[in-house]
């Protein structure tokens, strides 16, 4: 299931939509949490022309905090202290954009990131729906903080950037099935036809290369070239051992003395 | 006249989906769209409309209406009511609302204000209420900006969610040109109707295609879309819809 590739430990998560998914957005993220038994501490920003008034930001933060507090003076002195988070779903990028200024956007998901308050932050994005005249360095920004980036490429593959506290990261792809209530996940394995396939249009793209020389090789004359030795390759044939190959000579007169023998070696 | 364009877009019923958009294509005209749902509502008793002209002035959609079988002038100020922002303009001048912004507000922000008092006024005593847009892309001549439609749009939106039976209805022409904000205005409602040209050309007894998306459920993960095609002929006093490939080359 995707929910437990993108419900980790990561801190802030990016969704780049490139399938114009953005009316479902919110849900979509919901049901993520929801699989993974997150739906109950879900907290999200009021969508719609609330977004105008910086107040409504403010107070949300608030709210987090508040309720927090609420809830760790609820508990118990024994209780060993637990400390409550809520994972909070952003409105989208292009619904933020409309109503704020991109520094405000970015400061706030920074706020956000570092409030002990708050497990995880979404984001979602569709780049079909930025309006913003610098939307992609926008969206690079929100890449750039996001410790997660889900891009959800086709309706098949999918692929994943994580990076983690260390300093690792990595870039993996999935295949994906999706259906309305599921969202099935599974490595992308390069099959060995699909290799094979990049070979032949790697060969097809070599074999034309738009000169006036026919410089692409038939079958005969491919075999032919594989089956030539050079002549390098004749020599790493030979035997590495340093053989030396004498075929004497009829005139050849050979000396039964040793001639060195008087050097006592 | 026109019934048969509407049933096709499946906007023939009584209740109609709290957000319609309709998506016009450059070197296309939709309008007879505006003008067939105008009369569509005008039919059903006790149903409230508001048309905001922007492209057109109210004497244009009396003329169309008059041509497809009904006359708004007798609904009007009654069951009709009108925000003539072009008349406006042109009888006022400079002095206009639209144009001076007399409270600091914007074009949009000003025409939001006017269709909240309109609405205010009138939803109560009616069973239903249609706000017909026509048309949004005039917005832009008129010195808004992009952010400035969406936010209208977003307005319009949670006007229509804040009211049980009301229907905005939007339309936006050069749809290719300004996708982004086409893009972002349909994913506000649950139709879509995009007026297409001829990819093959110009063609005596079609006008164009309409292409009708409709979310038909909204899953976890996807949404169940069903999409429609039509082709369409706009005649002198009625409009004429067919199946693609119905009509072909008669020699």
């Amino acid at each position: 299931m995707l929910s437990n590739l993108v419900v980790t430990n990561q801190k802030v998560v990016l969704i780049i939509d490139q399938l114009n998914r953005e009316r479902i957005a919110l849900k979509f993220i919901g049901s993520l949490l929801h699989e993974q038994g997150e739906g109950a501490e879900v907290k999200s920003l009021p969508i719609g022309t609330q977004l105008q008034h910086v107040a409504s930001f403010d107070a949300f933060l608030n709210e987090l905090s508040n309720n927090n507090n609420n809830n760790a003076s609820a508990q118990s002195p024994g209780e060993p202290t637990i400390k409550p988070s809520y994972n909070v779903i952003l409105p989208t990028l292009a619904d933020l954009l409309s109503y704020q200024t991109p520094a405000y956007i970015f400061d706030y998901l920074n706020k956000l990131r570092r409030s002990d308050h708050v497990r995880r932050v979404f984001l979602w994005a569709s780049p079909a729906h930025l309006q913003h005249v610098d939307a992609d360095y926008i969206l690079a920004g929100c890449e750039y903080l996001a410790e997660l980036v889900l891009r959800l490429e086709t309706e098949t593959t999918l692929a994943l950037i994580s990076r983690k506290p260390g300093g690792g990261v990595s870039n993996k792809r999935y295949n994906c099935q999706v259906s309305k209530t599921e969202f099935q996940v599974s490595p992308l394995m390069e099959s060995k036809e699909a290799k094979e396939a990049t070979i032949e249009e790697d060969n097809v793209k070599a074999a034309d290369p738009g000169g006036t020389f026919k410089i692409e090789l038939d079958e005969d004359e491919m075999v032919a070239r594989n089956a030539l030795t050079l002549p390098y390759e004749q020599h790493n044939k030979e035997p590495t051992e340093g053989n030396i190959i004498y075929t004497p000579d009829a005139d050849d007169d050979f000396d039964d003395e040793d001639p060195d023998e008087d050097l006592l070696i | 006249m026109a019934t048969s364009v509407l049933l096709a877009c499946g906007l023939n019923e009584q209740k109609l989906p709290g957000f319609v958009h309709i998506s016009e294509e450059s070197n296309v005209d939709g309008s007879f769209l505006i003008s067939c749902i105008l009369g569509q509502r005008l039919r059903i008793s006790n149903a409230g409309i508001l048309l905001v002209c922007l492209q057109h002035h109210y004497k244009h959609y009396f003329n169309a209406g008059m041509r497809l079988g009904y006359n708004t002038n007798i609904f009007l100020g009654k069951t009709l009511d009108v925000i003539d922002v072009l008349r406006d303009m042109a009888c006022q001048g400079l002095k206009s609302k639209w144009l001076c912004c007399p409270q600091g507000l914007s074009l949009t922000e000003q025409l939001v204000v006017d269709i909240r008092a309109q609405l205010e006024k009138n939803y109560a005593s009616r069973s239903s209420y249609t706000i017909l847009i026509d048309n949004l892309s005039i917005l832009f001549n008129l010195g808004a900006s992009k952010l400035q439609v969406q936010q209208f749009c977003q307005s319009l939106a949670d006007l229509a969610k804040e009211h049980e039976n009301l229907t905005v209805i939007t339309k936006l022409s050069n749809s290719d040109i300004h996708t982004l904000t086409d893009n972002n205005v349909a994913k506000l409602g649950d139709v879509r109707i995009q007026v297409l040209r001829m990819k093959s050309g110009v063609f005596r007894e079609v006008d164009g295609k309409l292409l009708i998306e409709r979310v038909l459920d909204e899953g976890s993960y996807s949404c169940e879309q069903s999409r429609k095609e039509v082709l369409y002929k706009v005649n002198d006093r009625n409009v004429k819809i067919f199946n693609p490939g119905e009509i072909g080359v008669k020699v």
